[in-house]
């Protein structure tokens, strides 16, 4: 259980404590650092209003940095999402359907990211589908696998009710087995989010000519200048992970608010 | 014990009706070898079309196990059910059975009115008719201004409501219900009864097949009882009941009333004793 209705406020509150703590200790780090002799120190651990003063400045080619990567990222997570729910359908048909598929899911699933992206770049040749690809490879196993466990979510009594009106497989299906899993489905969606953008720099990151991960591995080649650069597109990659997670919780509340944590007061 | 044709919700003397449901010779027996559990042994009674029957018997004899071999969702291990000619699975597919679980297994996903409307949707009706039949349902429960509720929002008294509305919606010639007062306090509980009965009333030619473990509610509500020995289940006893209709909160006082009860508590006690 989440906390009870009434004390969103407080929430809130904790929420903003945490961020100011988080940068109290940042300042009192990067003062640790920097009161050393190392004439490198800034570039290490720039102050947060540094990193700040460097957002402002490059705001534009963060911002298109942060669109390449985003936009890649949000269209391979609605692909990997259709492609999991709708296989997820498909293995919970039958129990030897399952049997056979989850296992090279599974596999699939231990493939390191590392290993898996050169390989895309190699058969797709083109950045921006590499990154869709990585990011809905990401997105398909969380959601695939909710999706398969909210579909069995189902009491058997629940079962027993369509049986007795005679409700055939499609029905059952509709009715009874697909509404059960819608929080099974949000869960891996909000697992899948952040992670499908961690796919797309991770393509940035190898060798892409554009995305907030060229960005970066652009910035520590430059001086101390860049660090404060390479914590900038770091936090725009928070804030974006951040918003994609938030845009689920979103659409959850407002398709589903049925769930127990979601109930507050008369509908 | 008295006239049975003054009362106006009477339907006759239950031996002289046909046989809706006929339950011969049933045993269910669950897994196999040294932990094979046998639910029911060598059960059969019969039902007669339109009344309304109990079983009765103490938790774990298999009540619940009867009523899903009864109503299609199970098969017997040996022995026949045979329900309005067809066989229960015939039946299922037939929608015959309005089931009130043990559970009110409502769908959160669904308001009060969606899930009473579930078995119509499910059957394809025209929305106008199935909105009109929910609307009604609603009403003979008494739940109108809880439509757009949802079911975690109602108690569980409530919540049980919705569950027999929704059996009822679709008219169904035979309502199997699963204890389905078991966890209510004991005067929501009469209310509760004495409400069944009269919805009962208001859809004749209904054949009720009612699963209790108390002996007053038995009492109260049935022409016939089948008592139940506890595991593995076996029929004690058929017992017919005569006390006449329309039942009302004071025939739990009247002395035929309170007769029966203490027979049927004997019975069980003696058995007990062996
Ligand atoms: N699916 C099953 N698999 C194995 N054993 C079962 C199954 N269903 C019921 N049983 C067993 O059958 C017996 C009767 O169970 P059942 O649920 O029919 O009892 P009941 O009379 O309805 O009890 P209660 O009044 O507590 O609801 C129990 O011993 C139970 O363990
Ligand atoms: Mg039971």
């Amino acid at each position: 259980m989440s906390l009870a209705p009434g004390t969103k406020g407080r929430e809130r509150l904790i929420t903003a404590a945490v961020v100011v703590g988080v940068l109290a200790l940042w300042y009192v780090a990067a003062l640790l650092v920097q009161s050393g002799d190392d004439p490198l120190a800034a570039s290490k651990l720039p102050y947060p209003h540094g990193v700040i003063e460097q957002i402002v400045d490059n705001r534009s080619v963060l911002a298109e940095a942060g669109w390449t990567t985003l936009k890649q990222a949000l269209i391979g997570f609605a692909v990997g999402a259709v492609v999991g729910i709708f296989s997820s359908v498909v293995m919970a048909q039958a129990a030897w359907l399952e049997a056979g598929v989850i296992p090279f899911i599974l596999a699939a699933q231990m493939i390191p990211m590392i290993a898996l992206v050169p390989i895309a770049q190699n058969i797709f040749k083109n950045d921006d589908v590499t990154r869709i690809f990585i990011a809905a490879f990401i997105t398909f196993f969380s959601v695939s696998i909710a999706v398969l466990r909210g579909l069995k979510s189902a009491p058997p009594p629940a079962y027993e009710l369509m049986s007795s009106y005679n409700a055939g497989r499609a029905k059952t299906l509709r009715y009874l087995r697909l509404p059960a899993a819608v929080p099974m489905m949000f869960t891996g969606l909000r697992i899948a989010a952040p992670l499908s953008l961690v796919g797309s720099v991770l393509v940035d990151l190898s060798g892409a000519q554009s995305g907030l991960g060229y960005l970066m591995l652009a910035a520590i080649t430059f001086g101390s200048e860049g660090a404060a650069v390479l914590w900038g597109a770091m936090i725009v990659l928070l804030a974006l992970g951040f918003l994609m997670t938030q845009a689920v919780v979103l659409v959850e509340r407002i398709v589903a608010p049925w769930q127990p944590d979601l109930r507050h007061g008369k509908a | 014990m008295t006239e049975a044709a003054t009362a106006p919700h009477d339907h006759g003397p239950v031996q002289a009706r046909p046989t809706a449901v006929a339950v011969r010779g049933v045993s269910k027996t669950f897994g196999n070898g040294a932990s094979a559990v046998t639910a029911l042994d060598d059960v059969s009674f019969d039902v007669p079309q339109g009344s309304f029957l109990s079983v009765l018997g103490p938790s774990g004899c298999g009540k619940s196990t009867l009523m899903r071999l009864v109503a299609g969702l199970q098969p017997a291990s040996t022995g026949t059910i045979e329900v309005a000619g067809g066989t229960p699975d015939e039946m299922r597919r037939a929608r015959e059975f309005g089931i009130v679980f043990q559970q009110p297994v409502l769908f959160d996903w669904r308001t009060v009115e969606q899930n009473v409307g579930l078995p119509l949707q499910i059957m394809g009706r025209p929305k106008g008719e199935a909105r009109e039949r929910v609307e009604h349902m609603l009403e003979l429960v008494g739940l109108s201004d809880f439509r757009k509720h949802r079911p975690w929002q109602l108690s569980g008294g409530m919540q049980q409501r919705v569950s027999i509305a929704r059996a009822l919606t679709f008219a169904p010639p035979f309502l199997l219900m699963d204890e389905p007062f078991g966890a209510l306090d004991m005067m929501t509980r009469e209310r509760m009864q004495t409400e069944l009965l009269s919805i009962w009333a208001s859809n004749p030619g209904t054949t009720v097949i009612f699963i209790t473990h108390s002996i007053s509610e038995a009492v109260l509500l049935s022409d016939r009882i089948v008592v139940m020995s506890a595991r593995p289940g076996r029929v004690l006893k058929v017992i017919d009941v005569d006390l006449p209709r329309p039942r009302t909160d004071e025939t739990r006082d009247s002395k035929e009333f309170v007769d029966v009860e203490a027979e049927i508590r004997q019975l069980i006690f003696s058995q007990e004793g062996r």
